[in-house]
């Protein structure tokens, strides 16, 4: 006997939303070209999908000066190839990217912006988007699969999007959608590693990127119902470092403000954020005494 | 001092009435300590003589006993009895030198806080939580014992534990007992006629505290008029006339007894607090709220007291009361609580000490007039329209942030200027751009890599990925609730956990030392860093002494307490350059930065 | 409890009871291999797509490395499901223990299946044709209409007219199990006949195709051939349509039954014919025993032990009569009342007050659906009452024994039928004792060497 219908559905069936980056500088860079990698997530992808007719996905790019919903399979309705021998899902997503790309370069040399940045992607902007999406299925109705978030990131972080980003993670957190992350990059990326621990998802460094299938399928394919019977890897520690809001500065030590949290690295007279006026430190004090009485033999 | 210290045996009172525990009375510079010579007894003391307020003494002259009388700050008295004058001189003499001494002592700067200035409440504290606490005890006695902490230092990190128990402690007061004084039954003896009533001081407390009359009337006839024991058998006569119910007898020997009468009468005092009590509530609040509210002082309201409806003549009404007035009046006064903090024997003392609370309390609501005029001023603000009314300030300053969009993207003017690679960027960005593009139309072509991952690859990839999951599983032990503590023998674990608390506690203090402004932060580093190198060799030792199978877990377990070692020494070391570096050629006088 | 109950869940069972060259055989199609995937349990299909490019054996303790605790029951689940369908092949090595081989078909055709998709062999119909495809709404009345059609001529088969195109034969196979076929008064439902009308859709679906397909081989028919052709049709999209030149004859002849139970729409073209899949078919792989596409109930229960029911069909009003009093029915309404002894006549059928509560539960109106609980409490609890009350008296076999002639003989016997679980009741004082029936032989023997 069937038991009474829930309001959602059986255990396994998820809402994916990958965020794919597709940073120039970092893909002209790589040991494993872009299109090496794009074959195995988008092998990843279909496999995904195999697993429940009801398994939904989403892909959004992170570019560069931009970031963009590139495949959503909800409203791409035909399953089966369209020519070229190539499953529906590849093509439409490739030819979106691809668009994709090319506004992103427009973006890119409109702004000129590329002198003073580091070369990091957009990873803010499509984690808000990812969020958005997901609110909107929790909101359309009562049965809905369950999201998560898989940041397939490789450039390294921007310490300018440190609040954004930030912020970004405290939402999932609050939305219970774990952001799963897979960096692929040299460095370690920070953000990454909060925003997986934070939010309860999974971090992981592939070792080799030539088998990044199966690190994708081994932890990443793992749907939330399934994650509680199964040890998935855990990183030794997390880096919980911060950046500074004045010089954007990634720091382990710094000053903050009390009235409204924002990070220094280094004593202001007066928040630049909130305006609240800090007073003087004995510390300062001292030091500031001292650096006089240094200076003034030297004079 | 030739002497410093002084013997004598004495009883100690802590109360005039109080026959005296016999004893010995030791008195130090510091403190004054009383030993009971029944070991059994509770009646131990110690006073910090800097506590010692005053002291008064009986004269040799009168015929009292030669008695001390020192009062501490917060007002207590001990008393005690000396065997002769001349014992009590010299203690009196030892005290008021003491006292002298302690008079002299906060002018000096406060250099080092010794123990003994603590008081004594903040000392039993902490050694009941070091009673308590077998972890904390341990850490205490390794580091204040050994020097590495001064006694102040190792608190200071607590004051928590310390505060939330003193709040406790100090807050809990006792409370009146909940049986009403009215059920104190008289005992009789079964020949005579005779009534016995037995009282205790808690007894005439709360009789007092219910009865307001009769506090009243102790205080205008005792001892002027009657003593107090002539009193009481008057007033539980008027008892006695009360639980028989005759009021006919009632109304006789009230019409006799003028003092007799003052308890039969029904309550003036209260019912005028009552009455108070109703003009203050707010009548926007209850429109209806009038004398009725307050049951106590209507008449024929409520059942009699034992239940029966006898017919009342009515001339004689006032001597009857009700129950319910009676468990009203009871159930108010138990949940006042005790108000007054008086412990004495003295029961005028007693009932001064309540008549004067209950003034305090009533003396706002006494004048009608001002009473009436903050009624007024209450209803004009709670039937106020907002509307009408000029914007109020509130004394704050709003948070300002000038732009919301400074807390999200605050400034992107000046974000940072590294020229890392920002050269080679520009060159690329086309380039790059194209090589991207390039990708994504070959695997347009030519569809995905095929094949898309070598087995061999994968295999390794899943055996390496493997690898990770078991070494994890091995840290955290094989069922998340059994940790790997538990399989290391217990010696071992507990010496673990002993080594990772006294890290805690010395890294606390290493980092909170730092900047080191002054002399005295300097030697705490230094004393700290020794301590955390003996620690660092403890671990090592323990790490060759474990069992090989234990070894590597031990080791992963040690390892992020050796690595939080070596940084706190990475940075002192690093500290100390500077410091060398930064002093130069010339010794400063105040050298430390 | 009715020991005929209905499994319809698993079709996937009836995959895993077939002869291994069978089941390899199945695996040579793409789109056979995926169904098969997406049936299994959620453990499974991780471990299928991990070791998807793995071809060296993967070692149990390997796998197992991975699992929690509170995992390991499901982790065993999901192997005994690989191995049963043949997906995994178990090794056994003295030296390394046992390890696990991906099927190689299998593994072949899945990894095909993600690089390239697959492609039906079937021909869509191109866009410019002149035919006017249903709409998916039209299309959905249509598959309910006809697998309502067929049930109701399912259920009263004896003296209806013929709706459709079932030839009797066929219809008789259905309903072995669910009616007792009776010569005086023609064919009654069974207890499981009951139970299944109460059933969901999609569980009815599962069980009559599961029927279907056992029977394949008095027709001649391959049953590999027939699972495969009906997993492969759940990858057809719902409302396209497809030319049936590319069918064999056996296909041809299982698509016009499947029509014929509202699985697919036939079409007659000027040249050529098209089927279209609705959504019943595309939803048979779904492994989901609930399935996605629920309709609206329309059962509104009151506290007052009347129902009241927004329905046209006569199904519907067949079903409740099982367990109701119908009073009176109007175009679109049918009135009526759960008493005593309509229910009564349910339990005597063999319907349980939990199928009874859970089909009012599933088929309440949308307006009840959203209150908690959506049927009125008063009437679930009596509902289970009036069930209790049948079950008060247990009825035993049993023997009774007195005039012991002592003490110690009684306590003996006591003891013997305790021992032997058979002991229902004992009298100390007078020493007499109710045994069960089953080990009377056993008592006696016993009382007979206590006695010598």
């Amino acid at each position: 006997m069937a038991s009474v219908a829930s309001k959602l559905y059986s255990d396994d069936v998820s809402l994916l939303v990958l965020l794919l980056d597709t940073n120039p500088f970092f893909w002209s860079t790589t040991s494993i070209t872009f299109s090496q990698f794009l074959s195995h997530v988008l092998a990843f992808l279909n496999a995904v999908m195999g697993l429940n007719q009801l398994n939904q996905v989403v892909v959004i790019a992170t570019g560069y000066s931009s970031c963009d919903y590139i495949y959503d399979s909800s409203s791409t309705s035909s399953n089966h190839g369209t020519g070229n021998g190539m499953p529906a899902l590849f093509s439409s997503l490739l030819e979106k990217l691809e668009d994709f790309v090319t506004k992103d370069e427009e973006l890119s040399k409109e702004k000129n912006v590329s002198k003073d940045r580091v070369a990091s992607s957009l990873l803010s902007g499509s984690l808000s988007m990812a969020l958005c999406y997901i609110q909107r299925v929790f909101r359309s109705g009562h049965l809905h699969p369950q999201p998560r978030i898989l940041c397939l990131q490789g450039s390294q972080d921007g310490p300018e999007q440190y609040v954004a980003v930030m912020n970004s993670i405290f939402s999932a957190q609050r939305l219970m959608v774990p952001i799963d992350s897979c960096y692929i990059g040299t460095q370690n990326s920070a953000f990454l590693q909060q925003a997986s621990y934070i939010t309860g998802g999974v971090h992981h460094k592939p070792q080799q990127l030539d088998g990044l299938f199966q690190y994708l399928t081994t932890i990443f394919a793992t749907d939330l119902h399934s994650r509680g019977f199964v040890q998935l890897p855990k990183p030794v520690g997390v880096d919980f470092r911060a950046s500074c809001f004045c010089h954007k500065k990634t720091i382990d030590m710094g000053y903050i403000c009390s009235v409204c949290l924002s990070i220094f690295c280094e004593h202001h007279k007066k928040c630049t954020t909130c305006g609240s006026v800090f007073g003087q430190s004995k510390l300062d004090d001292v030091s500031s005494v001292s650096d006089k009485k240094r200076k003034s033999p030297d004079t | 001092m030739a002497s410093g210290q002084v013997e004598k045996r004495v009883k100690y009172k802590s109360s005039l009435k109080d026959p005296g525990t016999p004893g010995f009375l030791r008195i130090r510079e510091a403190m004054l300590f009383f030993v009971p010579t029944d070991p059994k007894s509770d009646s131990k003391l110690k006073v910090l003589t800097q506590n010692i307020k005053s002291q008064k003494y009986t004269k040799e002259a009168s015929n009292k006993p030669p008695w001390l009388n020192m009062t501490n700050k917060q007002g207590r008295s001990y008393i005690f009895e000396f065997e002769n004058y001349a014992d009590m001189q010299t203690c009196r003499d030892f005290i008021t030198k003491a006292l002298a001494k302690c008079e002299e002592e906060p002018t000096k700067p406060a250099v080092s806080t010794s123990s003994e200035q603590l008081n004594i409440a903040d000392l039993e504290m902490r050694f009941k939580l070091l009673r308590e606490n077998s972890e904390l005890q341990r850490l205490h006695k390794q580091f204040v014992e050994s020097k590495v902490l001064t006694e102040d230092e190792f608190w200071a990190t607590r004051k928590k534990l310390i505060g939330k128990d003193s709040i406790r402690k100090s807050k809990q007061q006792v409370g009146l007992k909940s049986m009403m004084v009215s059920g104190i039954k008289p005992s009789t003896d079964g020949r005579t006629n005779r009534v016995t009533f037995n009282l205790t001081p808690e007894i005439i407390f709360q009789i007092f505290a219910e009865k307001p009359a009769v506090r009243q009337a102790f205080i205008n006839y005792v001892p002027s008029k009657m003593t107090e024991k002539d009193f009481w058998t008057k007033y539980f006569r008027a008892e006695y006339l009360y639980s028989t119910k005759n009021t006919a007898v009632a109304a006789a020997e009230a019409a006799e007894d003028e003092e007799l009468a003052v308890f039969l009468k029904p309550d003036e005092i209260l019912a005028r607090e009552a009455r108070q009590k109703i003009r203050r509530v707010d009548p926007t609040l209850d429109m209806e709220a009038d004398q009725g509210d307050d049951y106590t002082h209507l008449m024929d309201h409520g059942i009699q007291r034992d239940g029966t409806m006898d017919v009342i003549e009515p001339q004689n009404d006032q001597f009857k009361r009700s129950l319910l007035q009676d468990l009203n009046r009871h159930a108010a006064v138990v949940l006042e609580g005790r108000s007054i903090d008086v412990d004495s024997e003295d029961t005028r003392i007693v009932a001064e000490a309540l008549t004067r609370v209950k003034q305090v309390n009533k003396a706002d609501g006494d004048t009608t007039k001002e009473a009436n005029q903050e009624r007024w001023e209450r209803m004009s603000r709670v039937a106020g329209m907002e509307d009408l009314q000029a914007p109020q300030n509130f004394p704050l300053a709003p948070l300002s942030i000038k732009d919301p969009r400074d807390y999200f993207e605050s400034q992107q003017g000046n974000v940072l200027n590294v020229p890392r690679g920002a050269g080679a960027l520009k060159r690329n960005v086309h380039e790059a751009y194209g090589l991207l593009k390039e990708s994504i139309l070959e695997i347009r072509a030519t569809g995905l890599c095929v094949p898309l991952i070598k087995p061999d690859v994968s295999f390794d990839v899943f055996r390496s990925l493997t690898q990770t999951i078991s070494t994890a599983k091995n840290i955290i032990g094989k069922n998340p609730r059994e940790s790997f503590l538990d399989r290391l023998p217990k010696s071992t674990k507990d010496e673990v956990l002993h080594h990772w608390a006294s890290i805690q506690e010395l890294l606390r203090h290493f980092w909170s030392s730092y900047p080191i402004t002054t002399t005295y932060l300097h030697i705490k580093v230094g004393k700290l860093k020794d301590a955390m190198s003996n620690t660092y060799s403890q671990l090592e030792a323990m790490k060759e002494s474990v069992q090989s199978d234990l070894r590597h877990q031990v080791s992963l377990l040690v390892r992020p307490m050796q690595q939080a070692l070596d940084a706190a020494f990475q940075h002192y070391e690093a500290d100390l350059q500077r410091r060398k570096a930064k002093s130069g050629g010339g010794e400063r006088p105040n050298g430390y930065v | 409890m009715p020991q005929v109950r209905i499994i319809a869940k698993n079709f996937m069972d009836m995959v895993a009871s077939l002869p291994a060259i069978k089941l390899d055989k199945l695996y040579n199609n793409v789109f056979i291999c995926e169904a098969i995937l997406r049936s299994l349990p959620p453990l499974a299909k991780k471990y299928v797509l991990q070791m998807l490019y793995i071809t060296d054996p993967v070692p149990a303790t390997m796998m197992e490395e991975w699992v929690l605790a509170d995992g390991a029951s499901k982790h065993r689940v999901a192997i005994d499901r690989l191995i049963q369908l043949r997906i995994f092949s178990e090794i056994s090595d003295r030296k390394k223990g046992t390890s696990y081989n991906l099927n190689p078909t299998f593994q072949n055709n899945l990894q095909k299946h993600i690089i390239s998709g697959g492609v039906l062999p079937r021909e869509p119909m191109n866009s410019d044709n002149a035919i006017k495809l249903p709409s998916l709404q039209e299309l959905e009345t249509y598959a309910l209409k006809q697998w309502e059609c067929f049930l109701l001529q399912l259920i009263n088969s004896g003296h209806g007219e013929k709706l459709t195109g079932i030839s009797s034969s066929m219809m008789k196979i259905f309903q072995r199990g669910l009616m007792s076929q009776r010569d005086r008064d023609g064919p009654r439902l069974t207890e499981s006949g009951f139970q299944f009308l109460l059933m969901d859709t999609n569980s009815q679906l599962w069980y009559i195709i599961r029927e279907y397909i056992s029977n394949a081989e008095e027709r001649d028919v391959d049953p590999a051939d027939l699972i495969s052709f009906l997993l492969e049709l759940s990858f057809h999209v719902t409302g396209e349509a497809y030319n049936l030149n590319t069918l064999t004859d056996v296909q041809r002849n299982t698509l016009k039954d499947l029509a014929d139970l509202g699985l697919v729409k036939l079409q007659q073209g000027r040249k050529d014919s098209w089927f279209i899949p609705t959504k019943l078919a595309t939803n048979l792989s779904v492994s989901l025993a609930d399935s996605s596409v629920r309709k609206e109930g329309f059962v509104v229960m009151e506290t007052n032990f009347r129902m009241y029911a927004y329905s046209t069909s006569k199904l519907q009003c067949e079903i409740l009569r099982l367990f109701a009093r119908i009073e009176y029915q109007l175009p679109n309404l049918i009135a009526c009342a759960i008493t005593k002894e309509s229910l009564y006549n349910a339990f005597d059928n063999g319907i349980t007050s939990d199928q009874i509560i859970t089909f009012l539960q599933q088929n309440s109106h949308p307006r009840c659906a959203d209150r908690v609980p959506s049927i009125p409490e008063n009437v679930t609890d009596q509902i289970r009452l009036w069930e209790a009350d049948l079950k008060r008296i247990e009825m035993t076999q049993a023997h009774f024994y007195d005039e012991f002639p002592s003490k110690d003989v009684f306590e003996a016997a006591c003891d013997f039928a305790r021992e032997w679980g058979g002991l229902l009741w004992e009298d100390s004082k007078r020493m007499r004792l109710v045994v069960k029936s089953e080990i009377h032989n056993q008592m006696r023997e016993f009382l007979h060497t206590q006695s010598k």
